[in-house]
């Protein structure tokens, strides 16, 4: 596969100042970001005849089994690994910004010089998990607090929907997670209209024995050809109580600046019968290891589409961070983040 | 926007293409979303219909329908925001109010019901045209297609689907429209031409008619089959009842009467569409 590939995939590296500790830290931020460029283009380099990733400069061990959170192989942190002699608790949004969809991090159904062997082995070492955050919605757009509320997009929101498609286009996708919401679900499908493997996403219905009997599929072939798309209420956004349907105007009004400004950028505090981010943040990253785990590590590539607060949760969880760095983490619309989870055993 | 206060729209809209239509396979209730080519029917139909009014919206459980109507409201010209209801359980529920008067006042419900969705194919669901004929026989395979009553194993009759459509058409959208309200319904072929068929109170024996039909529009030989097979009577009916994906179809209720008043052709041109002035 060419090197072109190094070309079309270039990430976007964000370190926030208050992490950014002295200058040894600088320093070894830029040396790995350095070292990390180069091994970038390695591994992308190596990616399509082998099909894995190869990380051993940032790879670290322990126990009988090491599971790794890697982030397009700039990742500095992991999952659940000991701390290295760089600065771990930096955050690394990796952001797929590829101009074309011509190639794809890892490939090996395209690829011409993979086999079997290979492919078995990357099914059970690797997955993909790419989490998007839906586009514009109605209310985005009138500047309303939405919450669980069950808004949809705006034109624009398709068309960011329609974008963060082209850019996964390449990316295997075996399951998809959404939200109950219709703005993330809307997300997801309109991304995988641009998808280039052509399985057929199928929306799962459990909401009743009727509901799961008549969505039944008779076909074989058909079922292979098809990713399941789960919805769960656990990936909604924040809850936001009797802040739903307000506007920024009105809700100062009734409640004061200040009270505001401290339901919004605090933790643990909620608005009235509102969730906190910490309550969001627990029933999203349960259902995150409950559900979506699981399938990541039993190799199947993931997609969630879902909402600035649920997917900063998951994040927070991904990247070990703190209750302040996850309030001062911003998540761009549409645009897809990836993660590459690696399993090894020893 | 002149309007009858006594008078309220309907429109119906049925779901662009899905994966599967693309795919010729039968869909039924296996939750497909939109190609393409559906997500850009969705929105020209919502180009149609962009100064009609719309009060209140029903879909079915199924995606594919969901996403034509919330494609196509994107083109309403009237700022009110289409507002999904979520009465699943209590939390659903609760955790989807909305507290500002003003607000609620630009929303407009959407209401979901499977009652809405797609005829319930069965063990055909997912298998393509030549898999059916190879597992079942071309003669059964044709029966179920053209009869009326007739379900396929473990599936719905196109009778039975008309049935529960039309049941829900009764109970809950017709109030909405008896009160003055304006409704879009986003769903499919069979639940849409089952409403139809109620709104246009055909006999049984135009019902087998058309449904027997539907497979032959925009056939070269279906000018033949119309002229030759069917009383003249029938024709218009038959021609009438072609639901295109995404091209809106639109009812006027007025005075007890359903009125059809065919595909609104959007705001830039005099259309077959014309709210009466009283």
């Amino acid at each position: 596969m060419p090197l072109s590939l190094c070309s079309v995939f270039f990430v976007k590296w964000k370190v926030p100042h208050f992490l950014i500790n002295k200058l040894t830290s600088l320093l070894v931020v830029l040396l790995i970001f350095r070292m990390a460029a180069t091994a970038f283009h390695q591994a992308v380099g190596t990616l399509q005849p082998h099909g894995y990733v190869n990380h051993s400069d940032f790879h670290q061990e322990f126990g009988n089994v090491s599971m790794r959170l890697i982030s397009n192989s700039i990742k500095v942190n992991f999952g659940q690994l000991r701390r290295g002699s760089y600065c771990s608790r930096e955050r690394n949004i990796c952001v797929i910004e590829a101009s074309t969809s011509q190639t794809s991090v890892f490939d090996p159904v395209s690829s011409p010089s993979n086999n079997t062997t290979n492919d078995s082995r990357k099914k059970s070492s690797e997955a993909a998990l790419i989490l998007i955050r839906h586009g514009e919605s109605l209310w985005n757009e009138k500047n309303l607090f939405t919450g669980c509320v069950d808004v949809p997009l705006t034109k624009k929101g398709v068309e960011e929907a329609i974008e963060a498609g082209r850019r996964i286009g390449n990316i295997p996708v075996d399951m998809i997670y959404t939200s109950a919401l219709i703005r993330a679900q809307m997300t997801a499908m309109l991304a995988m209209t641009q998808h280039r493997r052509k399985k057929v996403p199928i929306v799962m219905h459990n909401e009743s024995e009727q509901a799961k009997a008549w969505s039944k599929i008779f076909s074989e072939e058909t079922k292979r050809q098809c990713i399941p798309v789960l919805t769960a209420w656990q990936l909604n956004e924040r809850m936001y109580g009797e802040l739903q349907g307000l506007n920024k105007q009105e809700t100062a009004d009734r409640y004061g600046k200040e009270q505001v400004h401290e339901w919004r950028r605090s933790y643990d505090i909620p608005p009235p019968n509102g969730e906190s981010l910490k309550m969001c943040a627990e029933r999203a990253v349960a259902y995150f290891k409950e559900q979506i785990e699981p399938q990541l590590l039993s190799g199947k590539n993931v997609m969630i589409a879902a909402h600035g607060n649920s997917l900063r949760s998951i994040i927070m969880y991904l990247d070990k961070l703190t209750s302040q760095e996850v309030i001062s983490l911003e998540l761009s619309t549409g645009i897809p983040m990836l993660y590459i989870l690696k399993k090894e055993s020893l | 926007m002149h309007y009858c206060p006594d008078e309220s729209a309907l429109i119906l809209i049925r779901h662009g293409e899905s994966m599967w239509n693309e795919k010729n396979l039968f869909t039924g209730m296996v939750d497909v979303p939109l190609t393409k080519k559906g997500i850009e029917e969705a929105i020209e139909a919502g180009k149609r219909i962009s100064n009609i009014p719309v009060d209140i919206i029903y879909t079915s459980a199924l995606i594919r329908a969901q996403m034509t109507a919330m494609l196509a409201l994107t083109q309403l010209r009237c700022k009110k925001v289409p507002i999904i209801m979520h009465n699943e359980s209590e939390q659903a529920e609760v955790w989807s109010q909305i507290y500002s008067e003003d607000t609620m006042k630009l929303s407009i419900p959407v209401v979901t019901a499977w009652q809405l969705n797609e005829r319930m194919y069965g063990e055909l669901q997912g298998l393509n045209k030549q898999e059916i004929a190879e597992r079942y026989g071309k003669k059964q395979v044709h029966e179920w297609r053209r009869s009326y009553g007739v379900s396929p194993p473990n599936g719905e009759s196109l009778e039975i689907c008309s049935q529960r459509a039309v049941a829900y058409f009764r109970e809950h959208i017709e109030p909405q429209l008896f009160s003055g309200k304006h409704v879009l319904v986003a769903a499919h072929a069979n639940s849409l031409r089952s409403i139809i068929v109620y709104l246009d109170k055909l006999t049984s024996q135009e019902v087998t008619a058309i449904f027997l039909c539907k497979d032959y529009f925009q056939c070269k030989t279906f000018c033949w089959f119309i002229t030759s097979y069917l009383p003249s009577c029938l024709i218009d009916q038959v021609i009438s009842l072609e639901l295109s994906n995404g091209i809106p179809m639109l009812y006027i209720y007025k005075e007890g009467k359903f009125i059809r008043r065919g595909s609104p052709v959007g705001s830039k041109e005099a259309g077959v569409y014309a709210y009466s002035r009283v």
